[in-house]
């Protein structure tokens, strides 16, 4: 068992493999193959190569098929630089941390840290996939929160806490109302400072928007510190091109 | 052998200051009992650092583990002691470089 908190209305625990959860990565990565020659296309084919031996490995590249297992495994991304500091981010899910860990190490080195300056994030799985309400088909846009929960909410009685969780619920459940499809809850704090990952299929920039004021209406953020990303889903292949022939 | 670095950053959260000395001795007691139970399974740390002059954060804890998976346990048994109600933390994890 790895989850911080307990099962609720919207979300339930993530099965494992063998008793082993999933192991998820998420980036965010800003360019910097400012000049010509620091990153090629001889480069982006290596990535392209890793990125095909991951998915032999058991790794899910495309947010797609974490709702729907038949569902291409094709890299995706999202972009975007039209409303943050980076250029591009993502999600991937590995068959392990080790695996994880290692994977990130093999696209840094076949030539992702010439083109890109980069967070990794990597944790395990702990709530599984909730899917809204007739969102079965493929979305566009992408909507990623990272947050922790703040000084407050340690201090607050356990009680206290699942009475909170479950006023949350109630936003999901508006969240679920939007179409949105959650690919469950990912806990990252074991290596980074930020607690947890939530990963969205969404349809429409604006969704995000709508989604958050329903959690802002039941006071989400006053137990929570939170960073929001927003991102058109666009193919890695795409998003790594580089930027001098 | 171990292939992996986990470094701790950490600074006790406000309301650890109203604690009695008694209530934070049960705590640090029990956060002890986790850092031996890590070292007997593989892991090993030069101890708690001092940080505060020049960082965010209060402490630092530098530890190898045999795998990654190991320092998941590790924080993972940090936190079934409540460790993280009363500490903020950053953490990172590092896989070893091959020669």
């Amino acid at each position: 068992m790895t989850s911080l908190t307990g099962d609720t209305d919207v979300f339930s625990s993530a099965a494992g493999t063998g008793g082993n959860p999933r192991a998820s990565v998420m980036f965010t990565a800003c360019r910097q193959d400012d000049m010509a020659g620091i990153y090629t296309e001889a480069h982006r084919q290596a990535i392209l190569r890793v990125l095909a031996e991951l998915a032999e490995e058991g790794w899910t590249l495309a947010l797609r098929r974490v709702f729907d297992p038949a569902a291409d495994n094709m890299p995706m991304g999202i972009d975007t630089g039209f409303t943050h500091e980076h250029d591009i981010a993502g999600v991937f899910e590995a068959p392990s941390l080790d695996a994880a860990l290692v994977g990130t190490v093999r696209l840094e080195r076949a030539g992702w840290a010439r083109a890109f300056r980069t967070e990794w994030l990597m944790g395990v799985k702990e709530f599984a996939p909730v899917t809204g309400e007739g969102a079965i088909t493929d979305h566009g846009w992408v909507f990623l929160a990272l947050w922790e929960w703040n000084d407050q909410w340690c201090e607050a009685a356990p009680a206290v806490r699942t009475e909170y969780d479950f006023e949350c619920d109630i936003a999901f459940k508006g969240d679920l109302a939007h179409k949105v499809n959650i690919a469950g809850r990912h806990r990252m704090d074991w290596s980074h400072r930020w607690h947890h990952l939530g990963a969205w299929e969404i349809g429409h920039p604006d969704v995000a928007d709508s989604a958050i004021r329903g959690h802002e209406d039941v006071a989400d953020f006053k137990f929570t510190t939170s960073r929001h990303i927003v991102g058109r889903l666009t193919p890695l292949a795409d998003l790594i091109a580089p930027r001098h022939l | 052998m171990s292939n992996s670095i986990w470094i701790h950053y950490s600074r006790p959260r406000p309301h650890w200051y109203l604690l009695s000395d008694a209530e934070k001795a049960v705590l640090e007691d029990s956060w002890n009992g986790v850092r031996d139970k890590a070292k007997a399974a593989g892991g090993s740390t030069q101890g708690r650092f001092h940080i505060r002059g020049q960082h965010d954060f209060q402490e630092v804890e530098i530890w190898t583990f045999p795998q990654t998976t190991d320092a998941f346990a590790h924080w993972s048994n940090l936190v079934a002691a409540r460790y993280n109600e009363f500490y903020a933390f950053s953490n990172n994890i590092g896989l070893g470089l091959e020669a």
